[in-house]
């Protein structure tokens, strides 16, 4: 520290010390303490408060439509003389299947249009709860008698009717609140969502067609598929989360083994001036911006790509190969576009090992094998280990290819899960309960990696 | 660092085999032939230096011996045999590197025993190798350590150990000794001498610094420019210059450029700028050739007793090297002589500012025109 303060003078010691901590501080431990507060808290909407609130605002507006209805009946010609019989656009909506079917009967016609309000104002309402448990309903849960505005009524006793539950469920509304303000503030029903199991509608042939998949066994085995009624169950979440994960490991597998022999030789087996150029032409394809590299790619593998174009010249197919529906191409596609971060850190840190122990390994009788294990990669361990995980977490978190590449073809990354569920659901807290778990994976797997390899972070400073 | 007890503790089984290159010419994919056309043959258990000053090509000899470099024209044989296709790994040779090379990622015993592991001896073995060797080099305890806790003289002598641990039959070294300073280098000397001697393993040994090679070697090639120029032993180069490179290179020595006017026996005379002088030759001389006559500091006399050789110098500097002095004097003519005289510790050197210094011509060689070592300050102006 002093020693810093010397070398560096007050100020900037001062200002590297500020930079770290507004660093750590606000890209790093803040959005992820957010994001952890946002997946333990339950869904706003998913309360029992919002929903006993929702029913007291749907019961007013049933009111209010009725009347305005009423007073409509009444003096017809002001409403047709432009006057609202309706009074917003939500109270408009298409008649039920059912008011249909008892108009057409002329048995207990209803004596009022179709007001979606109404029909939401009941007190026997289902309550948000886990997938996997017994249905929930307002009425029995707090005790409420069962009121419904019933479209048969005569429209003063659907008004009556309307204007007890909403205030029934005013009251309710109100104790529900205080009841959850004292309640412990935090929950887990964010993550059941991951854990949870759907039913994967498939006919008998498809099941057997599945069934025979290496991926169908291997999803068996591990139970994130199972029979469950005589239908196919399937932990979507957690099976996505897996396969993605796979998929990042695999494209992390396949860059270093093509990567430790390209740096090996650039870095020690080739005169400094010849690997100038085999550098450059490392270099060169990642001068072009990630999404277009991507792109580029949509005009090799599409069905009237360069690729499906050449087979079909050459005779080897007729129809065109639907690449983009296999994941493998993404798979490739992640590789290829990560694979430089994998390529340097491999490579500056073999180009720091002296030759010359290369050669002594081979004077002393080692085969080209043993030369690797034991003097190279050793000596390479923190590259590996730095270009290991940029590109696993790269390939884990990468959107983009999967997104363009498959064009919502194939089943989703994690990543677009996580996306999906933040701005398609509209769902933050589970989306922020997908991310968070994924980040902690992915940061055990890391951590597990580095344990594995045996690196300590301070091998990462000879990486540079 | 005390007397090194080397001759004691197990004698590995080793022997030393004969190093033969026959017509060895080397060139780089770029050109440049570091190895014009040799013969050269290194007996059997001997310690061979090749010495000369840098880029003269033999690193790129004990290379080609060591299979990293094959030969563009010629063979190597080592024990009779041809290594031609033979990659360093198959080959009886150990190289000690210039940077010793030690794996530093490894601890000293696995340095050692490094070469064991290659081939494939058991982990308990190689642990018992590597102490018996560590031992013959005086590091017994230094087993566990990593090489970067180690001193310059202990790293040495690791590289030494697991050089020997493979058993080779030629054992090289590329100026092993260049690192390390003044005091310890003197003493390496000994220690590698002493281990040669004891394991009987061939030795060829590359330096520049001719006084390492003067004080190990049985035998010495003095090399320049990709041509070995003379080999033999330490006195025969010494005191028996074949080429006015070999003459120039090893040792101080006065230098007179001049054409040869008389062949008498084993004598001729030169004439010089600085007068006419008289020298031993090796015969292959005649009238009218450009020659040089080398004379050595310390057969250089003070006063005009010493017969046909004889100048008139004034006394530029004297300096005291400890075991002898240093005169550098200068001839009227323009000629440089230095003058070496053991220092007696009695005031038997001269005062004066001018002085008759000769030399016998029994003690001068004189030898046929050509390139000569650089000096010292034509080193530095380069």
């Amino acid at each position: 520290m002093s020693e810093l303060l010397r070398g560096y003078g007050r100020g900037l010691v001062a200002l590297f010390f500020a930079a770290v901590v507004a660093w750590s501080l606000l890209l790093i431990i803040l959005p992820q303490l957010t994001m952890l507060e946002r997946a333990v808290t339950a869904p706003k909407r998913q309360l029992d408060s919002s929903i006993a609130f929702q029913l007291q605002r749907d019961a007013q507006t049933c009111v209010s439509v009725l009347e305005t209805h009423l007073a409509a009946q009444d003096a017809p010609d002001a409403a047709d003389q432009g006057g609202m019989a309706v009074p917003s656009m939500s109270g408009m909506a298409i008649p039920s299947a059912s008011v249909m079917t008892n108009q057409a009967t002329g048995a207990d016609a209803p004596v009022r249009p179709y007001i979606l309000q109404c029909d939401r104002a009941t007190t026997r309402l289902r309550m948000v709860r886990g997938a996997d448990e017994p249905p929930v309903w307002l009425n029995e849960l707090h005790d409420l008698p069962l009121l419904a505005v019933t479209d048969t009524a005569p429209i003063t006793d659907q008004m009556a009717t309307a204007q007890e539950i909403a205030a029934l469920a005013e009251e309710l509304a109100k104790e529900i609140q205080q009841q959850e303000a004292r309640a412990f503030p935090y929950t887990t029903s964010n993550f059941d969502a991951l854990l949870a199991a759907r039913a994967v509608p498939l006919s008998a042939e498809q099941r057997a067609q599945e069934d025979a998949k290496l991926s169908d066994k291997l999803l068996r085995l591990t139970g994130l598929r199972f029979d469950r009624d005589g239908q196919t169950h399937e932990r979507i979440g957690l099976v996505t989360l897996s396969r993605t994960l796979v998929y990042a490991m695999a494209a992390t597998a396949l860059a270093l083994v093509l990567c430790y022999p390209i740096a090996f030789k650039v870095a020690l087996a080739t005169p400094p001036e010849r690997a100038v150029w085999l550098f450059l032409g490392l270099v060169i394809p990642y001068a072009i911006v990630e999404l277009m590299r991507v792109y580029a790619w949509t005009t090799i593998i599409d069905n009237q790509g360069i690729l499906n174009g050449f087979m079909q010249w050459a005779g080897l197919i007729t129809e065109p190969v639907q690449f983009k529906r296999m994941p493998g191409t993404i798979f490739i596609v992640v590789v290829y576009t990560y694979v430089l971060f994998m390529v340097f850190p491999i490579y500056n840190v073999m180009s720091t090992l002296d030759r010359n122990q290369i050669d002594a390994a081979r004077d002393l009788g080692a085969s080209a094998l043993r030369v690797h294990a034991r003097i190279v990669i050793p000596h390479a361990k923190p590259g590996i280990a730095v270009g290991c995980i940029a590109t696993f977490m790269l390939a884990a978190g990468a959107f983009s290819v999967p997104r363009i590449i498959s064009r919502g073809l194939q089943s989703e990354w994690f990543s677009q899960t996580i996306y999906n569920k933040f701005f398609e659901s509209e769902n933050s807290n589970v989306g922020a309960a997908y991310s968070f778990t994924y980040t902690l994976v992915c940061f055990l797997i890391v951590g597990l990696f580095m344990w594995a390899m045996r690196t300590r972070l301070k091998d990462f400073a000879r990486v540079q | 660092m005390g007397a090194v007890p080397i001759l004691s503790g197990q004698n590995p089984e080793m022997h030393g085999k004969d190093v033969c290159l026959k017509g060895v010419s080397i060139t780089y994919p770029n050109g440049f032939t570091a190895v014009k056309p040799t013969d050269l043959t290194i007996r059997a258990g001997e310690f061979f230096s090749i010495l000369g000053p840098s880029g003269c090509g033999k690193t790129t000899i004990l290379r080609a011996v060591s299979g990293f470099v094959e030969p563009s024209a010629g063979k190597v044989l080592i024990g009779g045999e041809d290594q031609r296709g033979i990659g360093p790994n198959g080959r009886p040779t150990a190289l000690i590197f210039q940077n010793l090379a030690l794996f530093p990622l490894m601890p000293v015993w696995e340095n050692v025993a490094f070469g064991l592991e290659a081939r494939g001896i058991s982990r308990k073995e190689r642990r018992a190798r590597a102490h018996d060797l560590l031992e013959l080099v005086a590091l017994p305890d230094q087993a566990e350590k990593m090489p970067g806790e180690l001193s310059g003289g202990q790293r040495q002598r690791v590289a030494i150990a697991r050089a020997l641990a493979v058993e080779p039959a030629v054992l090289l070294l590329d100026e092993p000794l260049s690192a390390l300073d003044l005091k310890l280098r003197q003493h390496m000397r000994t220690e590698l001498r002493a281990i040669q001697q004891k394991t009987g393993v061939t030795f060829i040994y590359i330096t520049h610094d001719q006084g390492e090679a003067l004080t190990m070697s049985d035998r010495i090639a003095v090399m320049n420019d990709g041509v070995i120029e003379q080999v033999g032993t330490a006195d025969e180069i010494y005191s028996d210059p074949q080429s006015a490179f070999a003459a120039s290179f090893v040792g101080e020595v006065n230098m007179f450029r001049g054409r040869i006017t008389a062949i008498e026996d084993a004598m001729a005379r030169i004439e010089t700028p600085h007068g006419v002088l008289h020298g031993r030759h090796n015969g292959a001389l005649t009238c009218g050739d450009d020659a040089i006559l080398f004379v050595r500091p310390e057969q250089m006399r003070f006063g005009p007793d010493a017969g046909a050789n004889r100048f008139s110098v004034t006394l530029e500097r004297r300096s005291l090297e400890g075991a002898f002095l240093t005169f550098e004097t200068r001839t009227q003519t323009g000629a440089r002589i230095v003058i070496h005289q053991t220092n007696t510790g009695l005031a038997s050197h001269p005062v004066d500012q001018t002085l008759q210094v000769s030399f016998a011509p029994e003690t001068a060689v004189v030898l046929p025109d050509g390139p000569v070592a650089s000096t010292g300050s034509e080193m530095a102006a380069q």
